[in-house]
C-alpha cells in the first residue's frame, strides 16, 4: 500500500502542473510582502486588517497570506489536485490499466485520495512558510501585532500560526472529498474542478446573505475564517471546533458516494 | 515453458457463462418512456482452453470490447459470469496477476517516460520491480533510448509497442488483447503477429479480438464470431471456414472461363473481376478447376487464394441479416 502511494505521489509531484500550483502558493506571500514593502501604506487606515498590521513583523505576513489565499486560491489548487485524481487517468486512458491489475478499486481510490490530501496539505503549508521567510527578511523577527492590537510573543505566535494552518488545511477536506467524488463520475478534470468550485461559490454566496441567519452554520464554507479568532483577545475557539466538526459529515457523505459510485461504475474509457 | 497438448485441452483458461450486458442511457424514466437501454452482449457463453490462440471476430459494435471488458472486471455484467483459470472474475481479481492485457488503445501518463510508465504500472499492482520481466518486454518494445523520453512525444505506433511491453511484464499465462495491431504499420503488424505466434508456441493462451480477419486467420487456432451481441459461431478456424474457399484466377478469356466454371460441379459461384474470375469453391480442389479451365482452352495466368475467413464471416453475417 505504501509502495503504491509513493508511486502515485511521484507521478503527481514531479509534473509542471504541481510545480505551478505549489509555486503560486509560495509566490503569493512573497508578492504580498513586496507590495507592502514598496507600496504606500495609508497613514490612517479606515479599518485594521491583517494587511494593515502585516508590516509590523515578519510573523504577521503568514496571517495576511492565509487571509488572501485560504478562501479562494488555495481552494482552486485543492480542487485541482482532488478533482483530477480519477478523471485525469480516465482521460489518459490509463484508468483501465490501473484496474486490470490484481488490486481492488477501493485500494486505488484510497491511494489516489491519500496523494490528493498530501499535495493539498503541502499547498496549504507552503503559504505561511513562504510568508514567514519573506516577511522576516523585510520586516524582521518581532512580536506579532494583531488587528485588535493584541500582542503575541514570537513563540506564542508561531504556535498559533501552526494551529491556524492546520485548521485551514483541515477545512479543505470537505472540498477534497467533493472534488474527489465528482472526479470518479466524470472523464474531464475541468468538470470536477469547476463542479466543486461552483458548489463552494454557492456556499460562499449563501453565507453572505444575512437573512439566512443561523441556517448558514451548515454551509461548508461558513467557518473557514474561524482561525482568525486565534489572533483576538480573548481568544475564542468555539467556531473553530464547530468548523472542525462540520467538515466530517461532508467528508463522510462525499467519500461514501464516491466509493459507491466507483464500485458500480463500468469502465468504458 | 511448454504445455503438452494432453493437459492443454483439459483446463479452461477462459469460461464465459451466459454473459449479458445492457447499457442504460442514464436518462430518468418518465411517463410513457422507460429506459430499456441497449443490449450490447446477449447471453454469451464461450470456452477458451489453455494453449489456444482464440480470435473473437465481429463487425464494429458487435460487443467484442464489452465482452473483453467484462472478462477483465472493468464492466459489470448484467447477467452471467466469467471465469479465468477457474476463478470467478470480479474487479481486481487476484488471478489478474497471471493475465496480460491490452484494452483498445494504450493508456499512459503523458508526462512520464516510457520506462517510468512501465514501472508505475507494475508497482501500482503491488509487485516488486525486480520480479518484472523487464528485459524481454523492452526487447519487444524495441524503443531503444526513446524508452527514457516522455510518452507525450511518442507516435501512436511507439505507444502501441510500449503497451505490448507492458502486457509482457508479468510473464502472462493468458493474454487478453483487444485489437492489438490497431495503429501499426504493416511491418509492425507482422512483428505483433510473430510475437503472438511465438507466445502461443511457448504455451501462453491468447484471447484476442480484431476486425481484420485476414490477420486473425494468420495467427489463430480457434475463433468465435459475434454479431449484435450474440455468438454466431465458434470452433477451430478450419471448422469455421469449412470446405469452402475462394480463389482468384487470372485468365486470358474471362467470358469463356465463366462459362466453363459455372458448368463445373463444386463451384458455388463464379464472378467476373477482370482480368480474372473470383470463384467460390466447396469440395473441389484448386488444381481441379485449373485443369478444367486449361482443358477448355482457357489460358491461366495466376491462381491465388482469397481471404477465406473473411468469406466465411461475410457468409455468416448475410445469414444474420436475413
Amino acid at each position: 500500500m505504501t509502495g503504491a502511494i509513493l508511486v502515485e505521489l511521484r507521478k503527481q509531484l514531479f509534473r509542471l502542473r504541481t510545480y505551478l500550483a505549489i509555486g503560486a502558493m509560495i509566490a503569493i506571500p512573497v508578492i504580498i510582502t513586496l507590495s507592502l514593502e514598496f507600496g504606500r501604506q495609508p497613514r490612517h487606515p479606515r479599518e485594521q486588517t491583517f494587511f494593515v498590521v502585516a508590516t509590523h513583523s515578519g510573523l504577521n505576513v503568514p496571517l495576511a497570506a492565509l487571509v488572501a489565499t485560504s478562501t479562494f486560491l488555495l481552494v482552486i489548487v485543492v480542487a485541482l489536485f482532488a478533482g483530477a485524481a480519477i478523471s485525469e487517468e480516465s482521460n489518459w486512458g490509463s484508468l483501465r490499466y490501473l484496474l486490470v491489475r490484481p488490486v481492488s478499486r477501493s485500494r486505488l481510490l484510497a491511494t489516489k485520495l491519500a496523494v490528493a490530501c498530501a499535495l493539498s496539505f503541502i499547498a496549504a503549508v507552503v503559504i505561511p512558510v513562504s510568508g514567514l521567510i519573506a516577511g522576516t527578511f523585510f520586516f524582521g523577527w518581532h512580536e506579532v501585532l494583531t488587528p485588535d492590537f493584541t500582542v503575541f510573543s514570537q513563540s506564542e505566535a508561531l504556535g498559533r500560526i501552526a494551529l491556524a494552518t492546520l485548521y485551514v488545511a483541515w477545512c479543505m477536506t470537505g472540498v477534497i472529498a467533493l472534488a474527489f467524488m465528482i472526479s470518479t463520475m466524470t472523464d474531464t478534470t475541468l468538470g470536477s474542478v469547476a463542479g466543486s468550485l461552483g458548489l463552494v461559490i454557492i456556499s460562499q454566496v449563501m453565507n453572505a446573505i444575512d437573512s439566512l441567519g443561523n441556517n448558514r452554520t451548515f454551509l461548508i464554507t461558513h467557518y473557514w475564517r474561524a482561525w482568525e479568532q486565534l489572533f483576538q483577545y480573548p481568544t475564542e475557539t468555539t467556531d473553530m471546533v464547530n468548523g472542525f466538526l462540520l467538515q466530517i459529515p461532508y467528508v463522510v457523505v462525499f467519500l461514501a458516494l464516491a466509493w459507491w459510485w466507483f464500485h458500480r461504475r463500468d469502465i468504458l474509457t | 515453458m511448454t504445455v503438452t497438448p494432453a493437459t492443454a485441452n483439459d483446463v479452461d483458461a477462459i469460461a464465459l457463462r451466459n454473459l449479458s450486458k445492457r447499457f442504460h442511457e442514464g436518462r430518468l424514466p418518465s411517463f410513457g418512456h422507460t429506459d430499456e437501454g441497449v443490449l450490447a452482449v446477449d447471453d454469451l457463453s464461450l470456452d477458451v482452453r489453455e494453449g489456444q490462440i482464440f480470435g473473437l471476430i465481429g463487425p464494429n459494435g458487435a460487443g467484442k470490447t464489452t465482452v473483453l471488458r467484462m472478462l477483465l472486471g472493468l464492466v459489470h455484467p448484467t447477467q452471467g459470469a466469467s471465469y479465468i483459470f477457474g476463478e470467478k472474475m470480479h474487479p481486481g481479481s487476484k488471478v489478474l496477476r497471471r493475465v496480460g492485457t491490452l484494452v483498445e488503445t494504450p493508456g499512459f501518463v503523458p508526462h512520464m517516460s516510457g520506462m517510468e510508465n512501465l514501472k508505475s504500472f507494475w508497482l501500482a499492482g503491488g509487485d516488486s520491480w525486480k520480479d518484472a520481466n523487464i528485459g524481454p518486454a523492452l526487447e519487444i518494445a524495441g524503443l531503444g533510448t526513446a524508452i527514457d523520453r516522455k510518452v507525450r512525444t511518442y507516435s501512436k505506433g511507439m505507444q502501441q509497442r510500449l503497451a505490448l511491453a507492458q502486457v509482457l511484464l508479468n510473464r502472462p499465462q493468458l493474454l487478453v488483447l483487444d485489437e492489438p495491431t490497431v495503429g501499426l504499420d504493416p511491418g509492425e503488424m507482422r512483428d505483433v503477429r510473430d510475437l503472438i505466434r511465438r507466445l502461443g508456441q511457448e504455451g501462453s493462451t491468447i484471447f484476442l479480438s480484431s476486425h481484420i480477419l485476414a490477420e486473425l486467420e494468420l495467427v489463430c487456432t480457434h475463433a468465435a464470431v459475434m454479431a449484435k451481441g450474440k455468438l454466431v459461431a465458434s470452433g477451430t478456424v478450419e471448422e469455421l471456414i469449412g470446405g469452402r474457399q475462394s480463389v482468384y484466377v487470372e485468365v486470358d478469356d474471362v467470358e469463356r472461363a465463366l462459362r466453363v466454371l459455372q458448368a463445373t460441379p463444386g463451384v458455388i459461384r463464379a464472378e467476373p473481376e477482370p482480368p480474372g474470375v473470383a470463384v467460390a469453391l466447396d469440395g473441389i480442389a484448386r488444381n481441379e478447376i485449373v485443369a478444367a479451365l486449361v482443358h477448355a482452352g482457357v489460358g491461366v495466368e495466376t491462381v491465388s487464394t482469397r481471404r477465406r475467413l473473411e468469406d466465411a464471416f461475410l457468409g455468416m453475417m448475410e445469414g444474420e441479416d436475413a
